[in-house]
């Protein structure tokens, strides 16, 4: 497994050496600017650095934190990503807050002047889209998958109520739902100038509105939520549809994956062994659960706990997992 | 978390059709709840009458988690003990701070059975932090009540089903298994029912329109063993999406379920167990 991160096991994954070699590296580029900090974002004296490395040429990604939303993250979890062509900007997923984004946005502007023109959210989950608002002022397509509109408008109230109980009402300062405006159906190309992204929307498995995407021109593959390393993989779609969608990755090529929660660089297929294994063992044990005509409380108490050690968060999401998978493998 | 009232779910849902529905079944309405307020003397007056009600007396015991770990599907259990002799009236499940506050209503009939631990689960939506409460009415017409608290929240706004598509395809399914006792002897058997069902809440939006997806639960069920009335329940939103229940039985001849379902749309699920010993 290559991983850059692998030995980084502290709040913030990259330290200000990497941001400072990553924009002495970036200096060659003769877009690259300071642009003067937004008064949105001086309002907020604690913005998360969302620092940022550019792991292949033009491709820079942020490492989000493998923590639960709070105060001090402002929503800064998942994996944020931007990709320079040569007359446009396309940034994958924005936080969990329009602080956050306002600060990843603000990153992106030091590296690139270039219209931000796509900002695609690789699904529904407030730590990806909740930073969308940041984007507004760029006035770009919002792209996702076809049903990510229908699942995050029923969950809205939820997802910005809940934010609000974890973070408090000032970290949601600005932050709203954005839905798409481009909804991806099936296999579509988007273009930055002389750099084209492959966007493909799959079945249903970490939600029913997943979306993987591909910069041809690096060979980089995001694969959001549907890759877990290090951070416990959480299931809101369905556990069987998951495994099914590791069993048919295993054959895809690329150079390098970023994923949702975890290092943001490593390799394809090594890099979903360990979350086929605790789905695997997961619905393994449920099973056994349900044969013996047992219940979900019993299954809650003792299926998957072989993988506690294995994974950051465990505690925070595994009983939830073992719910949602118990309700879909129960009626098998 | 405290409720916001001003939300235009909850001014919405007093006017959607689910609260004629609950008025009309003579189960309490439902109230925008405040995390301030005790609710309980109103839930009290509406669902019981101000009946007396014995508290903690070790006749009903319910076991739900502390902090759930989906507000859409908490899973609870409600046991009377085999020291409790004679046969039991009602059983009513509140969540005194869910939009629904009666979760459920069990009326008993003779093949209820006695004898040994009767039991009652169901998994339910938990919309915010909330007592919750079990009240068990005795043949002797007395009332005995155990609470707990339950922290979960977005349980009723949740649009639970994962994946709609997949869902709507299976509704009406429905499963009914018996468990024997392990001794012969044992008087008391376990069911269970499963349907799939997204149980509408009314509290749900239909992104298409952006208007709140009409109330559609499951209302009535009826279980019968071997003909006879093991009992029937009266359903509300607060049940979870494919409502599942698992429950004791008074032992019979055959052992055979016969359960009938009706949601408020006037649907009618019907399904048998399959014959024991087979
Ligand atoms: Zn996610």
């Amino acid at each position: 497994m290559s991983n850059r991160y692998s030995d980084n096991a502290g709040p913030f994954p990259v330290t200000r050496a990497d941001v400072l070699r990553g924009l002495t590296a970036l200096a060659a580029l003769p877009l690259l600017r300071a642009l003067p900090v937004r008064a949105e974002v001086s309002a907020s004296g604690d913005a998360p650095e969302m620092a940022v490395e550019e792991i292949a040429p033009g491709v820079f990604v942020h490492h989000g934190r493998y923590e639960l939303q709070s105060p001090e993250n402002l929503g800064d979890m998942a994996n944020t990503a931007f990709i320079v062509g040569d007359d446009a900007v396309a940034v994958i997923d924005t936080s969990g807050t329009a602080i956050a984004g306002e600060a990843f946005r603000k990153r992106l502007r030091e590296v690139t002047d270039k219209p931000i023109r796509y900002v695609i959210n690789t699904h529904m989950h407030p730590d990806h889209v909740f930073g969308n608002a940041a984007f507004k002022q760029d006035n770009p397509e919002f792209v996702a998958h076809k049903n990510m509109k229908a699942g995050l408008s029923v969950r809205a109230e939820t997802y910005l109520a809940s934010s609000e109980r974890m973070m408090g009402k000032e970290a949601m300062k600005g932050t709203e739902v954005i839905l798409p405006t481009r909804e991806i159906a099936e296999k579509e190309t988007l273009d930055l100038g002389n750099r084209t992204l492959v966007l493909e929307p799959q079945q249903t498995a970490h939600t029913n509105n997943d979306l993987i995407i591909t910069d041809e021109k690096t060979g980089t593959l995001f694969l959001g939520d549907l890759l877990f390393s290090r951070h416990i993989p959480t299931l809101d779609g369905s556990i069987l549809g998951w495994l099914d969608l590791i069993e048919k990755f295993q054959d895809r090529k690329a150079t390098r994956v970023v994923s949702g929660h975890g290092p943001i660089s490593m390799t394809m297929p090594s890099s979903l062994d360990d979350e086929q294994r605790y789905w695997t063992v997961v619905a393994d044990d449920i099973r056994k659960t349900i044969a013996e005509n047992g219940t979900l409380e019993q299954a809650v108490k003792t299926a998957g706990y072989s993988e506690k050690d294995k994974w950051k968060l465990f505690d925070v999401y595994h009983r939830r997992n073992v719910t949602a998978a118990f309700a879909e493998l129960e009626w098998e | 978390m405290p409720r916001q009232p001003k939300s235009r779910l909850g001014r919405k849902y007093l006017t959607s059709a689910a609260l004629a529905l609950f008025l009309a079944a003579g189960l309490a309405a439902p109230v925008p709840a405040r995390a301030d307020v005790d609710d309980w003397p109103m839930l009290h007056a509406a669902v019981f009458h101000n009946r007396d009600i014995i508290e903690g007396d070790g006749v009903v015991i319910l076991d739900a988690p502390a902090q759930a770990d989906d507000g859409a599907l908490v899973p609870i259990t409600v046991r009377v003990p085999p020291e409790v002799k004679g046969p039991l009236k009602s059983l009513t499940i509140v969540l005194d701070k869910n939009p629904v506050p009666v979760v459920a209503q069990l009326h008993f009939g003779p093949a209820a059975g006695e004898g040994g631990e009767r039991r009652f689960s169901t998994r339910i939506r938990v919309d915010s932090f909330s007592h919750i409460r079990a009240v068990v009415e005795t043949a002797d017409g007395k009332l005995h009540m155990t609470k707990g608290f339950i922290a979960a929240a977005g349980g009723c706004a949740a649009m639970n089903a994962k994946d709609p598509t997949a869902e709507a395809e299976g509704m009406g399914k429905m499963i009914v298994k018996t468990f024997p006792p392990a001794l012969d002897t044992t008087p008391i058997w376990q069911g269970q029912v499963m349907l799939k069902h997204p149980n509408f809440s009314g509290y749900q939006i239909n992104p298409n329109t952006g208007e709140l997806i009409e109330a559609r639960f499951l209302e009535k069920m009826v279980v019968k063993r071997d003909g006879e009335l093991v009992f029937t329940l009266d359903g509300t939103p607060s049940i979870s999406a494919n409502p599942n229940f698992r429950f004791t039985f008074g032992r019979g001849e055959h052992n055979d379920l016969d359960v009938t379902m009706t949601d408020t749309d006037g649907t009618v699920f019907q399904a048998q167990s399959k014959p024991s010993g087979s």
